[in-house]
């Protein structure tokens, strides 16, 4: 398993375990941080299930250069550091918006969604060449010789 | 990698990408208002998202990457795998044009229909592919 797909899928393990916290801590009533409720799918929906099909499509799709270099995966690892860059300020960013008169928590959560649309972008452009049917990449393959 | 699933997936890429634009606006429209009618959008980023990229990912993948028959050495009924993705992209389809307003409500019933019919093409067509090789044999 590549070292990509390996840090998809702790890291995507790791927002599993905060979306359910998260969860735990909406059946409290005596906690009141705002934007839990979004937080939770989110992390959920997107920071465990979309993490682990891209870190798995990665490893499992044709056409995986083996040799694992930052320049052979350069659009993975991208997809990556954005990502969890991304959902990282959100989490924080987010419940601060309500709780904090600070302007940085508002520019954080714009950095936040501009970033995650990166990541999606960088995820598309490295598996959207590897999505084909086997025709193609013998044929490919056959011109590349 | 059959077509069936390398169209899924292509268009499941596509809805990620429409949802996670709708998202990333929602987002920024919580931080500085564009518009308050944005949230409108909510349904469509959940539909897209959920839909459209998480399910028929999924369905894409499992339908190429399941065991195939053994003698035959195929997937099944070819007509049934065209008309998987078909219902199931023109229900979301549905389902995103009855957010268009109040009088287009009535729309997305026959979206899940659709969709309902799509996941029971796809649980016919996998049904026998599930299953070890010691018992097929």
């Amino acid at each position: 398993m590549p070292l990509i797909t390996r840090l998809f899928l702790k890291s995507g393990l790791i927002f599993f375990i905060c979306s359910l916290i998260i969860a735990l801590l909406l059946q409290i009533d005596s906690v009141s941080i705002p934007s839990l409720f979004p937080l939770f799918w989110h992390t959920l929906m997107l920071g465990w299930i979309t993490q682990i099909i891209m870190g798995v499509s990665m490893w499992m799709f044709p056409g995986r250069i083996k040799e694992e270099s930052f320049g052979n995966q350069k659009w993975a690892w991208l997809a990556f550091i954005f990502l969890n860059i991304g959902l990282w300020l959100r989490v924080f960013a987010e419940p601060l918006i309500y709780l904090s008169e600070l302007r940085i928590w508002k520019v954080l959560l714009v950095i936040s969604a501009v970033v995650q649309l990166i990541a999606v972008l960088c995820y598309v452009i490295e598996i959207w060449s590897r999505v084909k049917g086997k025709k193609k990449r013998i044929k490919k393959k056959a011109g590349s010789k | 990698m059959p077509g069936v699933s390398v169209w899924m997936i292509r268009l499941s890429l596509v809805y990620l990408l429409m949802g996670i634009t709708i998202g990333a606006l929602l987002l920024i429209n919580k931080a500085v208002l564009i518009s308050p009618e944005l949230m409108l959008w909510l349904p469509v980023h959940i539909e897209l998202l959920i839909f459209g990229w998480i399910i028929q990912f999924t369905l894409g993948t499992v339908y190429w990457i399941l065991p195939r028959y053994l003698i035959s050495k195929d997937r099944g009924s070819s007509v049934l795998a065209l008309l998987m993705p078909i219902f199931l992209n023109i229900g979301i389809w549905m389902v995103l044009v009855s957010n268009a307003g109040e009088q287009m409500n009535f729309i997305a019933l026959y979206g899940r229909i659709a969709e309902l019919v799509a996941v029971l093409f796809f649980i016919i067509l996998h049904w026998n592919r599930v299953g070890a090789l010691r018992r097929a044999a």
